[in-house]
């Protein structure tokens, strides 16, 4: 059994090895279902989902749904698989933790995508979880943007999250002083034990679109912990940057050819 | 579709993270796979202040904090390494040599290693514990590295490589690059320097055979240690019995029972079949064990060592119930192992014809199965069982001294020789130790450690860890009495002190408002309070005042030293105070849970001094209902720190008017009526002076002897106090229903009064009423002997020892109608009054100054239900310990004063056995165990005993004619005097009846 995190004051190292502000390693693709109109996949850590985008599709007359008439609607849902965590487990369709994932996915693309362009239309994002450790919000939102990129739904700017925490540390010059660093991108071991937020931001600017606190933490802390957020953000994008220019690169070649 | 495989090779970081698979099975028997990712990184310094060039990467944390190189340049050496070395323990080496490497004679500059460090923690927590410790002391030099994150030492196990080779081949792989890595240093840095050996310590021969192989320097920790200075001493330290245990096989030899396994033992007590729980000794028999288990409402009786199957009292063990035939009555027999086993050579090697059970224990045993078939409680069979498995050994180090008898002395050379260490503790086994030094350790208390206790071993093995001094020196037996009880009594370490205000005892409340000292205080320093403690009290946690309101109501406030402005959470001497857990009083020595600067002045309610404070301020009407209560954090100036005499005096004296003296007059009235309601409440009144040395008081200090005389003021205090606490435990479950830190003490279930009801009834004809407190409280009442006034106190004394013991929990972990504190009869209760001596009220203050949002929660420790729950199973450990320390110590000091003086004393029989009884001695309030062999006339035989176990009498036939009638609650003289053992060196307080 590896150490618990009082280890970390001894090493400043976390319980994978990194340090307090090394993201883990992001792994994505786009376009991973031809059939979608847009998908991505997307691995931070151990953390693996899947992202379908459909639409914008118009909606059926008398349909339900509450769409918006003016705008379009966008439809988050997002899927566990049972075997993702570490106990078999079936999540229900009411659950509540996904229902609020739902709700906030949701509400942070309805405010970049330009949904007014698609009037009666309602845009679905499907998630799949493929398997879990720590910061699930973050890798879905990140997915979303991608596989929105892939479908080629205009928006303002991307959105790119990741999430903090905060960690006893100790000065050795001023043990009287109780230190606490920040640390960044949570896996799911670190999330059981430490408090923890899902930061997003908007664009390379520092807007925060996303921000999810489940746990409590001193106020004092949360200024560092959105601060490490922030930066970690900065990181993410980049890599996903890189990741949709190699494939416009790839596109571009195969027209050309 | 594209495929979603991992493209590792495409990655430039893939090469640096592995995975780690590992499978756990949970407490509910589900298997779950657990994989989580390793990052490998080239930055983890070798920590030797001899390289360069891991300085140019050190670690830092977020807040800039650099960790410092603590590997020496220049480390010490031995023969065999002159250039000086580096040690790197295995697993194995730590687990055999914990003591040495705590030597401040040597074992400096040791590198732990990760593998090693992770390997200890799930073999022994306790070792790791202390291994954690020395690799904080800033002298010894211990850097933990961590192998398994830095690139080149990580080794991914391989196709059936078990773990242990895994992670054996790991160390070497560690101990190999150092080797290179620091000969690289030394090189590169340019200077001819010498480079110090990188010297692997393990006991595990295969390990050492292949690191021979490897070219990397491997010594078995005694040939290690031979090769120091003081060697002999060193090698009694090491836990020999894993190598003894290679030389022995023979099968045929081994005289236990072999335990289950362990996922045997988890079916076994899902499917009901076996039991899990605390095995316990009978102090007066150490053959009899017994095991409490929720499915029996009577504890399981464990008779013989066959039964016991080498459990150690407080082991956690799994036992099967025996046949109904097979139930016996609990004995009423005194059996000591000393008397019974008295000459047995150690040197006898285990195995060699060595039977279980001896000849003499067998003879005790049987006598004790021709059961009384008698009709009271105490001769029903009760139900046997018999120990199949430990789940958790709870060895600790034990206290004793070496059997002089057991081992032939006269050998005048330094061989090894087997000698028998007796433990202080009677209710653990005698233990076999391998000694170079026999000769010097007789006549000491000598401090060990138990090893182990094989199936072929009649007795435990252990070894010697340091000798405290002579036998009946004060600074060896003040010494044994706190290692036994665990007392933590070294003095505290630079961390911790630096931890205080750096203006020392001159700090003062800030003149300034406006100084963040003051923020959210309430200026009370207009207020007339002082504080009542007995005489010559120091620490002052506490001081009241009350003054009249213009409704005629009051205002009361209780004002308690403001310890958590002092303690931040989480630093080295919070730390410290929550493993110390409470302050320990003994007779004449006070081991203090905080620094005295704190605790003895700058957080001290000290008289004429401005002092921050934690109120608790209440409206009350005059008949001390609450109408209101606040809380506030103040600063105050008590005006007289009086004794509870001097209070009394004063309250008492009609001449004194002002309105200090009114106040603690409105405050005496009003306790009084607290008091009232309290009682009609059904509160427990076991308040006497002689069993308040005896029982758990809820807000005095543990020994409070010389509180001969309980005043008014003593009360007053009381009640005052247990309202805040009260008041303070609503609020914080309010604030945090989760993880308030709450005091319970639970209804003791009624089998435990059966006994004392049977008893009563049968010698007194009376009854006890056990269904509430508030009945038992009535019916304790009635327990009178007109003739003999000290009748109902023992009858209190008794029925405190049937109670459970009160204990701090969680508030999240159990149900609000088991909050309930049996003895105050209060739904909800809580300690917040003594944060200088118990760590438990500074957690309430914490969580209280949360709760008024003066302050927040500090993240780590106390919105975790599962920290606050370690910190209460800690806590409720030492307050136990620290009142056993405390009795043990008047003990001692009794037992010292009477030191060659002979005294008689009235005496009451607590306890009738067939071959002795208890007598407690009021005056000293110490019991004595009489034997029937001692009441021989003149050195002849022992005197026959006739034992009636329903009427509670043994009658003793003298010879001659002559008799004696020993009775349960009987009134006898005794006489006392110390005596010295002959064939142990050991002085005891002896009782023994007179004429
Ligand atoms: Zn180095």
């Amino acid at each position: 059994m590896p150490l618990d995190t009082s280890i970390y004051a001894l090493s400043h190292l976390r319980l994978d090895g990194r340090r307090w502000n090394e993201l883990r390693r992001i792994h994505a693709q786009i376009s991973t279902q031809a059939a979608a109109d847009g998908s991505s996949y997307l691995e931070m850590g151990n953390t693996k989902v899947i992202c379908t985008v459909s639409g914008p599709a118009e909606v059926r007359r008398g349909a339900a749904g509450g769409v918006q008439d003016e705008k379009a609607g966008i439809i988050v849902e997002v899927g566990i698989a049972g075997f993702s965590g570490i106990e078999r487990k079936k999540r229900g369709r009411g659950d509540k933790r996904i229902a609020e994932m739902q709700a906030t996915i949701s509400s942070a693309f309805s405010s970049t995508l330009f949904t007014h362009l698609y009037p009666r239309s309602t845009i679905t994002i499907t998630i799949s979880i493929l398997s879990q450790d720590g910061s699930l919000l973050a890798a879905c939102l990140n997915a979303a943007t991608l596989a929105l990129i892939d479908a080629g739904i205009p928006m303002s700017d991307y959105i790119v999250s990741c999430t903090s925490g905060a960690i006893p540390s100790y000065s050795r010059t001023d043990p009287d002083k109780e230190l606490v660093d920040p640390l960044l991108d949570l896996n799911g071991q670190e999330e059981l034990e430490l408090p923890w937020l899902t930061v997003g931001t908007l664009g390379a600017g520092e807007r925060i679109s996303v921000c999810v606190m489940e746990t409590k933490v001193r106020v004092e802390r949360l200024e560092s912990m959105l601060a490490v957020g922030v930066d970690g953000c900065k990181q993410v994008r980049e890599i996903l940057d890189a990741v949709v220019r190699r494939r416009g690169k790839r596109v571009l070649e195969s027209v050309v050819r | 579709m594209t495929s979603l495989k991992r493209s590792l090779a495409t990655d430039p970081h893939a090469s640096n993270i592995s995975s780690k698979v590992f499978v756990r099975s949970t407490k509910s028997g589900k298997v779950q796979k657990i994989v989580r990712e390793l990052y490998l990184r080239q930055d983890i310094p070798c920590s030797s202040k001899l390289c360069s060039a891991c300085l140019a990467n050190v670690p830092a944390d977020a807040n800039g904090n650099e960790t410092l190189f603590v590997l020496s340049e220049k480390p010490a050496g031995t023969k065999a390494f002159p250039t000086g070395h580096y040690l790197v323990p295995d697993t194995n080496a730590l687990l055999n040599g914990m003591d040495l490497f705590e030597q401040s004679s040597g074992f400096y500059d040791v590198i732990i290693l990760q593998t090693v460090l992770e390997e200890l923690r799930n073999r022994s927590l306790p070792l790791y514990n202390r291994l954690l410790g020395l690799t904080k002391s800033e002298y010894k030099h211990y850097y933990v590295f961590f192998n398994d994150f830095r690139l080149e030492t990580y080794v991914v196990r391989e196709k059936n490589e078990t773990i242990n080779d895994r992670n054996d081949r790991a160390v070497r792989k560690a101990v190999s690059w150092y080797q290179e890595h620091l000969q690289q240093a030394v090189k590169s840095s340019g200077r001819s320097k010498n480079v110090p050996a990188v010297v692997m310590l393990s006991d595990d021969r295969a390990n050492l055979q292949k690191a021979n192989a490897d070219r990397i320097n491997a010594c078995p920790l005694a040939e290690y240690v031979s090769g120091l200075d003081d060697a002999d001493r060193l090698l009694d330290m090491i836990n020999t019995s894993r190598q003894g245990h290679e030389a022995r096989t023979n099968v045929s030899e081994q005289i236990y029972p072999e335990y289950i396994t362990l996922s045997k033992m988890m079916t076994g007590i899902r499917a009901g079949t076996l039991h899990q729980g605390v095995f316990s000794v009978s102090p007066y028999n150490y053959l009899e064990g017994s095991v409490h288990v929720p499915a029996f409402e009577k504890s399981l009786l464990i008779l013989g060592r066959e039964s016991s199957n080498r459990a150690v009292s407080g082991d956690i063990v799994v036992v099967e119930v025996l046949p109904k035939p097979q139930w016996k009555t609990p004995s009423t027999k005194i059996v000591e192992e000393e008397t019974l086993n008295k000459d047995e050579n150690a040197d006898v090697e285990e195995g060699e014809g060595e039977a279980v059970v001896t000849e003499q224990e067998r003879r005790a045993l049987q006598e004790q199965v021709k059961k009384t078939h008698g009709s009271n409680v105490e001769g029903r069979p009760q139900p046997t069982a018999r120990i199949v498995g430990v789940i958790k050994r709870n060895w600790r180090q034990y206290v004793g001294h070496v059997d002089g008898s057991s081992s032939s002395m006269s050998q005048k050379n330094r061989r090894q020789q087997t000698v028998f260490l007796i433990p202080m503790d009677k209710r653990i086994p005698k233990i076999r130790l391998h000694t170079r030094q026999a000769e010097e350790l007789l006549g000491k208390r000598v401090l060990v450690t138990i090893d182990s206790w094989d199936r072929d071993s009649r007795y435990p093995v252990g070894h010697f860890v340091r000798t405290l001094g002579e036998v009946e020196s004060k600074g060896a037996e003040t010494e044994a009495l706190l290692l036994e009880y665990d007392v933590q009594y070294r003095p505290f370490a630079k961390g911790v002190l630096d931890c205080l205000p750096r203006e020392g005892h001159d700090w003062k409340v800030p003149a300034s408002l406006y100084d963040p000292g003051w923020r959210d205080r309430r200026d009370l320093r207009d207020l007339l309070i002082c504080s009542i403690d007995p005489v010559g009290c120091q620490d002052i946690d506490d001081a009241l005042h009350a003054r009249p309101l213009p409704n005629g109501n009051f205002e009361v406030g209780v004002h308690i030293a403001d310890v958590s402005h002092f303690v931040r959470p989480n630093n080295a001497m919070d730390a410290e105070a929550s493993i110390r857990g409470t302050t320990v009083y003994l007779v004449d020595k006070r081991i203090d849970m905080l620094p005295t600067l704190l605790g003895t002045d700058l957080c001290s309610l000290k008289p004429y001094v401005e002092r921050y404070a934690f109120s608790t301020i209440w409206e009350l009407t005059p008949d001390a209902d609450i109408v209101s209560s606040t809380f506030t954090k103040s600063v105050i100036r008590s005006r007289e720190a009086f004794s509870y005499e001097q209070a009394q005096l004063r309250i008492d004296d009609p001449s004194q008017t002002d309105p200090l003296t009114q106040g603690m007059r409105a405050l005496l009235s009003l306790s009084r009526k607290l008091h009232q309601k309290r009682m009609d409440a059904g509160a427990l009144n076991l308040a006497s002076p002689e069993v308040r040395v005896q029982s758990e008081s809820e807000t005095s200090d543990p020994i409070d002897v010389k509180t001969k005389e309980l005043l008014a003021t003593n009360s007053l205090v009381e009640e005052f106090m247990l309202l805040a606490n009260i008041s303070v435990a609503r609020k914080i479950h309010t604030a945090f229903p989760q993880t308030a830190l709450l005091r319970r003490h639970t209804a003791p279930p009624a089998t435990n009064f059966e006994a004392l009801a049977t008893q009563l009834s049968v010698k007194r004809g009376l009854t006890l009423r056990t269904e509430s407190s508030a009945a038992l409280a009535s019916s304790l009442d009635t327990c009178i002997d007109a003739r003999e006034p000290f009748f109902n106190t023992l009858v209190r004394i008794l029925a405190t020892r049937c109670m459970m013991s009160a204990e701090y929990f969680c508030s999240g972990t159990h149900a609000y109608a088991d909050f309930r504190h049996y003895g105050l009869a209060s739904d909800i209760y809580t300690h917040f009054t003594s944060p200088i001596r118990r760590y438990a009220d500074l957690v309430a203050h914490r969580q209280l100054a949360a709760a008024i949002n003066y302050s927040p929660l500090d993240a780590g420790s106390l919105q975790s239900k599962s920290r606050l729950e370690s910190v209460c199973k800690n806590i409720n450990v030492r307050h136990r310990n620290a009142q056993l320390a405390g009795r043990a110590s008047v003990e001692f000091y009794v037992g010292q004063a009477l030191k060659g003086r002979v005294t008689e004393e009235e005496g009451f029989v607590m306890k009738v056995f067939e071959n002795g009884c208890v007598v407690f001695v009021p005056r000293f309030g110490i019991e004595g165990l009489v034997r029937l062999r001692e009441m021989r006339v003149d050195g002849g035989l022992e005197p026959e005993g006739e034992f009636d176990a329903e009427e509670y009498v043994l009658n003793v036939n003298l010879g001659g004619g002559k008799g004696r009638r020993i009775e349960l609650f009987g009134k006898v003289r005794v006489r006392i005097r110390d005596e010295k053992d002959e064939g142990t060196g050991k002085r005891k307080v002896r009782v023994e009846l007179v004429g």
